[in-house]
């Protein structure tokens, strides 16, 4: 094993500890959470969508689950799971899409544990995640079906998306529905900046979970997170100076 | 109600994940092979997914052309194309002259016209969004657009000026300084995200995999 090696597994182990920690120190300094207008927003047509008997869509994006862009697919999923849990008395429970077979699986998957949690079984379709297109743009094509004939009122978009999600989100406005839409994919922030409602912007994407009623380890994440990006902002800063100043690193 | 069987399911999951992630990290050949095997199995599996997929597609449109619903029609013509190229594939071979040209013919031409509606898509989101968002980030957008747009499209202005020169130079300093510097920033916090999701993964806190 080398130095490398050791440093890389006492990273991993370090933010391991510090995640279990952060999660222990919950019960004692809850996370405050920041507001996000798109996050309190989402709360409240959530409830209108289940008072009107409409529709809450979530899609897992057009990435893969073993690829890399399958981080942000995951938090989707928890995500999803959390929505179903609260919309699992609705004449009209939450619909799922993916751009992946493996993908919708995991919405099928997830879907039916939160349903199990809840005690309505008998509200799991199979039909409720599902493969739209094997193809980012064929997926993108076949969205307006799925948010017209399930009468959809708010449609989410969390997962890796590349230029289509600009569509994607744009059909969703299209149908007067309440957008929310982020990506792991910094050029597609920028197009969901123009194109959906409400933007999850950076890691956003990644804390849908945690506002929505989330696990202590989802909130004391936010915190380890916000450490993380501070020491690395302080890193880059000293090291600037450090260069500035002539001495070698 | 869980049955027991979750915690196989969570450990099952925190082990393997382990193993991958340490057959990425470490340089040890043992670890390595296994996590290539792991991938390996992945990818089979994720293939037979993807027939999963589209065994569910199957069974949404076929339910919709029996009960038919709106656009029953459409789902009809998907069914048939569906299962048509599925035969050939089976017939022919995906590598086939007449599988290629379908590719190339029919599936690629909708693609672009696409590619083409998202230019347009976003013009016209450009201008809702300035009319909607009246704010700072707004105004700061669409300011950029139009300093790239300028210093990009020479066709606009005159391709050889002084001024299409200065909005060139001006393009390539807001675009290499504050908006890469921007992107860097943002993608520090996707990849600390993506670090933190995995993290709660592998501690079994997150369990998108169900019960």
């Amino acid at each position: 094993m080398t130095v490398q090696d050791g440093l890389t597994i006492g990273v991993v182990v370090g933010l391991a500890v510090a995640l279990v920690a952060l999660t222990l120190a919950e019960r004692r300094w809850p996370t405050t959470l920041r507001r996000v207008a798109a996050f309190e927003a989402l709360d409240a047509a959530i409830e209108r969508a289940v008072e009107a008997g409409e529709r809450v869509h979530l899609s897992l994006g057009t990435g893969s689950l073993i690829g890399s862009d399958c981080a942000p697919a995951l938090a989707g999923a928890t995500a999803l799971a959390k929505i179903a849990e609260a919309t699992a008395m609705s004449d009209r429970p939450v619909v799922a899409s993916a751009g992946d077979g493996a993908l919708a699986v995991l919405a099928q998957d997830a879907l039916r544990g939160a349903y199990a949690r809840t005690g309505a079984k008998d509200h799991y379709r199979a039909t409720t995640g599902r493969m739209l297109g094997p193809t980012p743009f064929s997926y993108a094509a076949a969205l307006p079906v799925i948010l017209s004939s399930e009468k959809v009122s708010v449609h989410l978009l969390t997962g890796s998306f590349g230029a289509e999600g600009a569509l994607a989100a744009e059909m969703g406005e299209r149908q007067k529905a309440y957008v929310l839409a982020g990506s792991d994919q910094v050029q597609t922030q920028a197009l969901f900046f123009t194109t959906a409602e409400h933007t999850l912007v950076g890691e956003e994407v990644f804390v849908t979970g945690a506002y929505l009623q989330g696990s202590g380890m989802q909130r004391a994440s936010l915190r380890l997170q916000d450490g993380l990006r501070l020491a690395l902002a302080a890193a880059i800063v000293i090291g600037t100076l450090l260069r500035t100043l002539g001495v070698g690193l | 109600m869980r049955s027991g069987l979750h915690y196989l399911w969570t450990a099952l999951a925190i082990l393997f994940g382990v193993l991958v992630l340490s057959g990425y990290v470490l340089a040890v050949p043992s670890l390595q092979s296994i996590r290539s095997l792991l991938m390996q199995w992945a990818v089979v599996l994720s293939a037979a997914a993807l027939l999963l997929g589209l065994v569910n597609m199957l069974s949404v449109h076929w339910n919709k052309v029996g009960a038919q619903e709106k656009g029953w029609p459409y789902s009809a013509l998907l069914l048939l194309s569906l299962l048509g190229t599925f035969i050939l594939g089976l017939v022919f071979g995906p590598d086939s002259a007449i599988l290629t040209a379908l590719f190339n013919d029919i599936q690629q031409p909708v693609e672009a016209s696409l590619v083409a509606l998202l230019a347009i898509t976003l013009t016209v989101a450009g201008f809702r969004l300035v009319a909607r968002r009246r704010n700072a980030a707004s105004v700061v957008f669409a300011v950029s657009a139009l300093i790239v747009l300028l210093g990009t499209g020479p066709w606009l202005i005159g391709g050889d000026g002084s001024w299409f020169l200065t909005m060139g130079e001006l393009r390539a300093w807001w675009s290499q300084v504050w908006a890469a510097g921007a992107a860097r920033g943002l993608l520090l916090g996707v990849a600390l995200g993506a670090t933190v999701t995995g993290l709660r993964v592998l501690l079994g806190s997150d369990r998108p995999y169900g019960d």
